[in-house]
């Protein structure tokens, strides 16, 4: 059995290079690549204007006004005016463009990893806490948005106006342009060390964040059981300690996280100071005109700005990568159980299946979960597995219907073996119909029709009727349009056994199973099923699981489970006068019933 | 709860979120403290800048230079100094403040009655707890010092230009109107856009769920396609709800970028023109120049803000939603000592057993002219007219068809419902009259929906137990519950962890599970609701004398379709529509003939025809 992750353990993280999580993100940029092209070159253009406000004052301050010329400063106005319109046209455009940018490469990647999860085994979704893998699909996806979308393009406006900037500065004079930079391996120290402690801490945020999300769904989903032990104190105290984690780690990543802005700040504060002084005391051989160093302390600030947006965004990136990291993580699971290359779809079958010296074991070293089963099935023939529990009748269905492989021998269908057909074409023969019935919301027919989607909504209804769900249904408020909730919890469990009944047999499969699927239905209704059952089993194979003996007499077969293995098998007279172990099953539960019958 | 979830009902957001934030005051106050420290710096350090040119420069102090630039530096150091306190300690406000608001919400929740879930999906729940909550805390710990940096910063910038020229600075505050309209207008346009969004993230949120939780039906239906054809379309809608809240921010945005902008036109042409009519100096034009960004920033800014706080509020709204949600199911106020009181008094007048105290129950049910109707569907009875004693350490077993009431009658006993008619009394004291964590903690219910936690399978037996740390007890409950041998067999016995929802346990197995954990809380009413129904007849035949070994004093109360289950019961109720249609012990039942003969005849196999091979 797989380790199981509950909601108080961290979840592993391997990958460590998280250039490679970049490379794979602008995987969902390229579609998008024509379109944030052109939002980058609008975004140039505006920046030019920003540069270009400054420059129009400077004209009006040095010649306009020294010269009373109100002409060239209407002139100027008007031109600035203008470049004004020009701008905001940019703002318009933008507004919408990053956000359709952002927004369809998220869709990209949630659609991306909801389609993958689906085709994930059942482990996957045993092993771990559903909150978790909530979390992923919607929330983790979400908090790239902004880094994606805005983020991206104004660093990309950054790193232009940074060269030209550099450019300029170097023009005007190259000497003090170095002297400039003098500070600047310090800062890539300083970005550095804060961009490994950072990484650090917000992988182990978006750890417990992950695992406070996954208490809170299990918490919410529990919360009946909660209720009914009167454990709500203990709950809560648990809650509160899982989030006091949370907030505390998120204080130490915030910590971290805002020294950013001081360093590169003070940084640049002494750069300004140091420009200030060599081009005034004409240090080291730097000879500037006062004009030409007010200037340059003018794009000194200019220098440090996109500076700190780039470091800004490297963060937001440092921040992202530890959600990429489970993103990807997500989609690198590879199911276990998939289509061989060349596997052909399943031709209509007619219903024989063999299973040949089956032999089962989750994992390569474990305990053998069936034992050699081998049997051979005619099509139509109804066969009943019984035995204890956890003998492994629900292994054998599974098998079946390709939810696992087997680790020895073979299962086939009609001949094909399971294993070289298409799934989707082998279970869609299959009806299968399994202890946990599964309710979802929406209306009633529509859960029906869950079964074919095609169905009409006559269809729908012959088959609720088949199984005795008609006449429940007639009587709920809106009939077959009654909304439904979630897990159908205001519908009691037989009626979701009904319903989900109803769904397999508006399916018309080929092979019907049946995982102990009238337990919470009433003797009543069950008898009544049974007479359309019999109908219906008619032409099929069925293979049921089922604890009632009532249900299983009619069987064509009865084998007989214990501990991976058929111990017996045969029709039920047959296996009555064998006097084995179905015997001794069934005298215990007429014992059970027949004490003092006062009948007899 | 931290704050009385009642108190500000109808009070704006603001006023509503601030109790939540009150303990927190005094790091507000600090930090508003250290915002105006670092508003100064940012205002003295361009002025710097000009005493250096000023002074240094123009005039050739050079002597003053150096000390200069380290007054520069250090007026840095302070400024980014005051900046990270102020902003670590509004981190800290907000996540204090957000800690008891969830604490609250997550308290809020388990107060919440059955009624409240069924019509309430979890994936909505959900983004209460988490989206919207985190919404608030990015109010609280960025937009709330980044508008008021935004308007210090505006009005001390205001303020120095009417000192340098007035008719400028006028003319530059002419904008404020049109920046309060503007605003206000894309507030009232954006609220319901942020609305449809965090809706549309809801629904997204709950399909993926279900789709998580209905995972096994998808696969054995082959409806991946359809699933994903669901999902796009809820992926589709939000995004468009993006896009929407974007257009707005299309409508908007430029207008007011360009009033920020529109500041340098006036600075640029009415400036200029007051300088050449000699109305202002050059050195005030370029003093106002340099100061324009502390205008203009805020106003290009605004915007964005607004739009935060417009978020802020959509997920208020989602939020005080939840916590001022009425739960039909109420502690009456002052149980306690009514429950107190009435035990005594029982006692003294003789018709209680002296063993009964406030605490503990000896778990007589009584129920009494009993009918009861769903509160969202109220003219649809769910039972009928109920009358039944069950006394004290006596079984009770309930037999009937699908959808008869069985469940909700059950419920009733640990009063997750309250009878709409009638009155549900234990141990002669209606049920509405105990604290509800006594009765509940008194009554297990093990319901056909078997919920475990993801933790070991030890952890949930004793979930509900007060000697939670005994593995022997565990072991015990376990082994009456039949499921100790399974546990055992398993590579890590009780250590092992279960799935949520106990998945990868069979039918069966989770049921005994439930069962073991509902025993371990030892209740003097044990319930169980066709608790059996996936366990072998031969397990169950194990339990049941187990059971009836373990404890004569405990009431308990069997919901079965199979006869065997409950034919030990001394009182047997055969459910019909909602209604008692036979009541006895089984031999009664069985010599009347009725419902419960034929139903014993069925199970037998006497009707099937087909038992001929088994000769007795």
């Amino acid at each position: 059995m797989a380790q199981r992750n509950t909601y108080k353990e961290d979840e592993e993280l391997e990958e460590k290079i998280n250039l490679h999580d970049i490379i794979r993100i602008a995987a969902y940029l390229k579609p998008y690549s024509g379109q944030v092209a052109r939002i980058v070159s609008v975004v140039v253009m505006m920046s030019c204007i920003n540069v270009a406000g400054p420059y129009l004052t400077k004209i009006m301050i040095d010649t306009a006004i020294p010269r009373k010329d109100i002409t060239l400063l209407a002139q100027l106005s008007g031109l600035l005016a203008v470049l004004i319109v020009l701008y905001e046209i940019g703002v318009r455009y933008r507004t919408v463009a990053i956000t359709r940018v952002g927004q369809s490469m998220l869709k990209d990647m949630r659609r991306d990893l909801f389609t993958h999860i689906q085709t994930l085994p059942f482990s996957y979704f045993d092993s771990r806490p559903h909150g978790k893998i909530l979390v992923r699909v919607v929330n983790y996806v979400n908090t790239l948005s902004d880094t994606l979308s805005s983020g991206l393009i104004n660093v990309i406006s950054d790193i232009f106006t940074f060269v030209v900037t550099l450019v300029v500065m170097f023009a005007i004079d190259w000497q003090l342009a170095l002297w400039s930079l003098i500070l600047f391996p310090l800062l890539v120290v300083w970005v550095r060390i804060l961009q490994i402690w950072q990484r650090r801490a917000y992988q182990v945020l978006s750890n417990k964040q992950s695992n406070l999300n996954a208490y809170i769904h299990e918490s919410i989903a529990g919360i009946k059981t909660t209720q009914t032990f009167a454990r709500e104190k203990k709950q809560f105290d648990t809650f509160q300690e899982q989030q006091g984690i949370v907030r505390s780690q998120w204080m130490k990543a915030v910590h971290i996280q805002s020294l950013m802005w001081p360093g590169v700040q003070t940084i640049s504060s002494i750069t300004i100071a140091f420009i200030y002084y060599v081009g005034i005391m004409q240090f080291g051989g730097v000879k500037v005109t006062t004009g030409v160093l007010i200037a340059f302390l003018g794009y000194a600030n200019n220098f440090w700005n996109p500076i700190i947006d780039i470091g800004n965004f490297y963060n937001q990136l440092i921040t992202c990568s530890a959600y990429l990291e489970r993103i990807f993580e997500t989609m690198d699971i590879k199911p276990s159980i998939t289509d061989r290359p060349n596997a052909a779809p399943l031709p209509p079958i007619r219903g024989r299946v063999d299973f040949n010296d089956v032999v089962f074991r989750y994992e390569p070293e474990g305990r053998n979960i069936l034992n050699l089963v081998d049997f051979h099935i005619e099509p139509g023939k109804t066969i009943a597995l019984v035995g204890p529990t956890g003998a492994g009748k629900t292994t054998i269905i599974n098998l079946l219907s390709r939810f696992y492989d087997v680790s020895e021998g073979s299962v086939t269908v009609d001949g094909y073996d399971v294993r070289e057909v298409t799934l989707a074409s082998l279970r869609r023969q299959m009806g299968v119909m399994l202890q946990d019935t599964f309710v979802f919301s929406g209306n009633v027919r529509e859960n029906i029709r869950y079964g074919r989607l095609e169905a009409t909504d006559q269809e729908v209804e012959n088959a609720a009727r088949a199984v005795h769900a008609d006449e429940f249904i007639r009587q709920m408020p809106e009939g077959y349009d009654t909304i439904v909730e979630e897990r159908g919890s205001t519908m009691s469990a037989g009626q979701r056994q009904l319903i989900s009944f109803a769904r397999v047999l508006l399916a018309d499969p080929r092979i019907l199973i049946l995982d102990e699927a009238t337990s919470n239905i009433d003797t009543r209704t069950e008898e009544a099923l049974q007479a359309g059952l019999n109908n219906l089993l008619k032409g099929r194979t069925s293979f049921i699981i089922a604890h009632r003996l009532s249900t299983i007499e009619n069987a064509d077969e009865i084998f007989y489970i214990d501990h991976g293995q058929i111990v017996e098998h045969g029709s039920h007279e047959k296996l009555l006068r064998q006097k084995g172990a179905y015997y001794r099953l069934y005298e215990s539960q007429y014992a059970m019933l027949k004490v003092e019958d006062p009948d007899r | 709860m931290y704050v009385d979830p009642t108190r500000n009902q109808n009070a704006g957001n603001l006023r509503w979120i601030l109790p939540y934030c009150k303990p927190d005051l005094p790091r507000v106050i600090g930090s508003v403290i250290l915002l105006f420290v670092n508003d100064a710096m940012a205002i003295a350090l361009p002025i710097l800048g000009g005493v250096i040119v000023d002074e240094v420069i123009t005039k050739r102090h050079l002597e003053l230079l150096t000390k200069l630039c380290v007054a520069m530096v250090l007026l840095t150091l302070v400024r980014v100094g005051s900046r990270y306190g102020y902003q670590m300690w509004m981190e800290r406000f907000g996540q204090n403040s957000i800690f008891r608001l969830v604490s609250d919400e997550y308290e809020k929740l388990h107060e919440l009655d059955f009624t409240y879930f069924n019509h309430t999906r979890n994936g909505d729940i959900m983004s209460r707890m988490t989206s919207d909550t985190d919404a608030i805390r990015h109010f609280l710990s960025w937009v709330s010092y980044q508008l008021a940096d935004c308007i210090v910063m505006f009005v001390a910038a205001l303020a120095a230009m009417f000192v340098l020229s007035w008719p400028l600075a006028l003319a530059l505050a002419c904008v404020t109107p049109i920046l309060f309209f503007l605003t206000r207008q894309l507030s009232t346009h954006a609220a319901p856009l942020f609305y449809a969004v965090r809706n549309s993230l809801a629904d997204l949120n709950s399909m993926v769920e279900e789709n998580i939780e209905g995972n096994r039906v998808v696969k054995a239906f082959v409806r991946e396609d359809y699933e994903t054809q669901k999902f796009d379309e809820r992926n589709d809608d939000y995004m468009q709800r993006n896009m929407d809240a974007a257009y707005n921010n299309r409508r908007f945005m430029p207008w007011l970028d360009g009033l920020g902008f529109s500041l340098q036109l006036i600075t640029l042409g009415f400036g200029g023109l007051l300088v050449i009519k000699g109305n202002m100096t050059l050195g005030a034009l370029v003093s106002f120049n340099s100061m324009l960004w502390m205008l203009d920033g805020p106003v290009r800014q605004s915007g964005w803000l607004i739009n935060d706080w417009q978020r802020f509020d959509a997920s208020c709204v989602k939020i005080r939603r939840l916590l001022t949600a009425t739960a039909r199911i109420q502690e009456k106020p002052d149980a306690k000592q009514t429950v107190a009181q009435a035990v005594d008094i029982r006692k003294r007048v003789g018709i209680a057993q002296p063993s009964t105290t406030p605490e503990r129950i000896s778990g007589e049910i009584r129920f009494d002219h009993v009918s009861f109707a769903f509160p969202d569907d109220p003219h649809t009875p769910i039972l009928k007219d109920l009358n039944f004693l069950v006394p004290a350490g006596t079984k009770l077993g309930i037999l009937g068809e699908t959808g008869s009431g069985k469940s909700t009658l059950v419920n009733l006993i640990a009063r997750f419902y309250d009878p709409t008619v009638g009155n549900v009394f234990i141990d002669g004291i209606d049920a509405r009259e105990w604290p509800l964590a006594t009765l509940r903690s008194q009554v297990s219910i093990v319901a056909q929906d078997t919920f475990l936690f993801s933790d070991t399978i030890g952890g949930n037996i004793s979930f509900g137990a007060t000697r939670r740390d005994d593995p022997e007890y565990i072991r015990k409950v376990s082994s009456v519950a039949g499921a100790d041998a399974f546990i055992r067999s398993m590579p890590q016995g009780y250590d092992t962890v279960v799935g949520e929802r106990g998945v990868g346990l069979s039918g069966g197995q989770k049921q005994r599970l439930s069962l073991a954990r509902a025993l371990a809380d030892d209740p003097p009413i044990l319930i169980m609701d066709d608790t059996t129904s996936a366990v072998d007849m031969e397990t169950e035949a194990g339990i049941q004398k187990q059971l009836s070994n373990l404890d004569a004093s405990k009431t308990i109360v069997t919901i079965a379709h199979r006869i065997s289950s409950i034919k030990d019961a001394n009182l047997i109720l055969v459910l019909e529509h909602g209604r008692i249609v036979e009541r006895g012990t089984h031999e009664d039942l069985v010599s009347a003939h009725g419902r419960y003969w034929s139903i014993y005849r069925k199970q037998l196999g006497l009707e099937a025809g087909k038992s001929q091979g088994f000769e007795k």
